[in-house]
């Protein structure tokens, strides 16, 4: 009788505590049914007209496009680099390994302000600022250690064993990395794809020093409509990066489980 | 080529490690190691954790590579060959089976990649899993199988490609003990029926003595002793190989020019004795024999018989053990543990009484005292 006061106690809290964090994703829905001309809580009318405004919405679904095809572009990139790098780092053993693995890694600590800045000044020389591929290069700086730090965790708690079983059997190299460490590595590499997907989707920050007029990605469109109106538009476009955020971890769950990828 | 003394198994010899050596920065693990393995038979590195067994192992199969010295498969150098290219075979403590791929897959892999065709392949890969009663579990992944299992697998995996060596390196170390016992079998049965060189690595005086033709016993890197089972056990070369292999009593002593040995105030002879001043004794606990002690109107020591040692003490206690009794009995400062098959109309000698120990002459083992 006594577990189950205190566990019902503990549900409260856990409870009241998704509440809290989950309040500001939870009210976006209802308010992007609103009817009102403002976004104001609770909406006076329902309906669906500022979805159709914001597919309507040519500069918007621009940047929607813009934001799907970076995302992609910096997550392939980010794969393609920091896989052979997490494999150097755990498995070579050279000097000044540990300090290229932190420098590598540093940004995750540095205010993107700060990282946002450098990058602003260094792309105005190179004439890169509000560019594609200014993005993308933007973009990997905050995506690959990510990246770096979920393979090397992969690879890290990988049994050598198996590529040791592998290379007595018989296979080379380049053999035992692509048949035996790369498929032993798939949960890493989803849970990477995902991470930096999401990453590059919803950076802000970095973002709005290197857009202008000519690109633009949806976060940063997003920023500068509520800069200049309050309509509930940016309501409806929560609520479909929401679901997209949850398609893709619906995809990761069902490929891989959650547990498996994220908890190690 | 090689140069060693034993001319008669040169032919024979198929693995063999040349003044062997590795370190690991400063530290020597192995000084210099050389041992000449025959075809076809099975040698165990048996040792403490720490002894270099499978560092040696490891080097044989090319996952590391010597500081010093050759290695040698059937007069080929294969010191620097890379180990895909040594056509070995390697059972790993974790089994270290492909998680992504079946059963079948894994046993598939070496065959694969020495370019097998495809039909051959699954045959063959088949084949080996009935060899190890698996065939069954054939398309299972190996996370859905037992300990045991994933363990036949492993040995499956290694034996398909038919190598030159078989290596093991401690692959029962993870099975419970019943388990344990039915791989030893197999193992054994597998590796005579193939005729297959093989290396066993481990720590396990049971495991060694019962499967393998020699044993190899190391310390700190280099080779204590290396022999068949029975000169291990009945001819240790050392304290270390004694008390290693097999449970053994210890005492310290004094020998004299004669060869009389005083050990805590008695008398007793040892059958060789070549060793003078401090010495270290060594006994076999189920060589000896327990009595209670004799009156001091029939003295023994006044008339031992011929050939046969007796010392007296006190019984400490004693441990039924089922199909033994294991005797502890106070000699002085010392422990001596007697070990007597149990009868059911033994009447048990009660703890604290004197006792005589007795036993042979012959089964008294003599090294010099060591410094310590």
């Amino acid at each position: 009788m006594d577990t189950e006061k205190t566990s019902w106690a503990m549900r409260i809290l856990v409870f009241i505590l998704f509440l809290y964090l989950l309040a500001p994703v939870l009210l976006v829905f209802p308010m992007s049914f609103s009817g009102d001309q403002v976004l104001r809580f609770p909406p006076t009318s329902w309906s669906t007209r500022w979805y159709s405004a914001l597919l309507e919405n040519r500069g918007m679904m621009r940047a929607f496009w813009t934001s799907l095809g970076l995302a992609t572009i910096v997550t392939a990139l980010s794969l393609v680099i920091a896989i052979p790098a997490a494999w150097t780092m755990t498995r070579l053993r050279f000097p000044g390994r540990d300090f290229l693995f932190n420098l590598f890694t540093a940004p995750l600590l540095l205010p993107t302000i700060v990282l946002g800045l450098a990058i602003l000044i260094v792309f105005a020389s190179m004439g890169l600022l509000a560019t594609t591929q200014g993005l993308v290069i933007a973009h990997l700086v905050v995506t690959l250690p990510y990246a770096l730090r979920v393979l090397a965790v992969s690879l890290g708690t990988q049994n050598l064993e198996c590529e040791e079983a592998a290379r007595t059997l018989g296979a080379r190299p380049l053999v035992v990395f692509f048949r035996v460490t790369l498929p032993m590595m798939m949960p890493g590499i989803v849970a990477a794809t995902a991470l930096c997907f999401l990453v590059s989707f919803d950076e802000v920050v970095i973002t709005l020093f290197l857009t202008g007029p000519r690109i633009s990605t949806l976060p940063v469109e997003l920023y500068n409509y509520v800069y200049n109106r309050a309509d509930p538009l940016v309501a409806a476009a929560s609520v479909l990066l929401i679901l997209l955020t949850l398609a893709v971890i619906m995809i990761v769950e069902r490929t891989m489980g959650l547990g498996r990828t994220f908890v190690r | 080529m090689h140069n060693f003394p034993n001319a008669r198994s040169v032919a024979a010899e198929h693995l063999v490690l040349e003044q062997l050596g590795k370190s690991f920065g400063a530290v020597d693990v192995i000084p210099s190691l050389s041992l000449a393995v025959r075809k076809g038979e099975m040698v165990a590195f048996l040792g403490p954790s720490g002894c270099g067994k499978t560092t040696t192992l490891r080097m044989i199969a090319g996952l590391i590579s010597p500081t010093r010295g050759r290695i040698t498969v059937g007069g080929r150098d294969i010191t620097h060959l890379p180990s895909h290219e040594r056509d070995m075979g390697l059972v790993f403590q974790s089994y270290a089976l492909f998680p992504h791929m079946t059963v079948l897959r894994n046993v598939a892999f070496g065959l694969e990649m020495r370019n097998v065709p495809k039909p051959e392949v699954r045959a063959r890969a088949l084949r080996a899993l009935e060899v190890v009663q698996l065939s069954h579990l054939a398309d299972r992944k190996p996370r859905d199988l037992s300990g045991g299992q994933q363990q036949r697998v492993a040995l499956a995996r290694a034996l398909v490609i038919e190598p030159s060596i078989l290596l093991l390196d401690e692959p029962l170390s993870n099975l419970d003990a019943k388990l344990r016992d039915e791989m030893r079998v197999q193992i054994r049965a597998l590796q005579q029926a193939s005729g297959i060189t093989a290396v066993f690595v481990t720590h396990d005086q049971v495991e060694a003595l019962s499967m393998c033709d020699r044993i190899v016993v190391m310390k700190e890197g280099h080779i204590e002793q290396f022999g068949t089972p029975t000169e291990i056990y009945e001819h240790p070369a050392s304290p270390f190989v004694s008390s290693f292999v097999g449970r053994t009593n210890r005492l310290r002593g004094t020998s004299d020019s004669r060869g009389v040995i005083t050990v805590a105030g008695q008398q007793i002879r040892a059958a060789t004795a070549e060793a003078q001043g401090p010495v270290e004794i060594m006994m076999r606990p189920h060589r000896m024999r327990l009595a209670p002690a004799a009156t001091d109107r029939n003295v023994p020591d006044a008339t031992p018989v011929q050939g046969q040692n007796s010392l007296r003490g006190v019984l400490e206690r004693l441990t039924f053990i089922g199909d033994l009794v294991q005797y502890h009995i106070r000699v002085g400062d010392a422990e001596v543990m007697v070990e007597e098959a149990t009868r059911r109309d033994q009447g048990a000698p009660c703890a604290g009484t004197p006792v005589d120990l007795t036993w042979q002459a012959s089964d008294t083992l003599v090294f010099p005292a060591a410094a310590s």
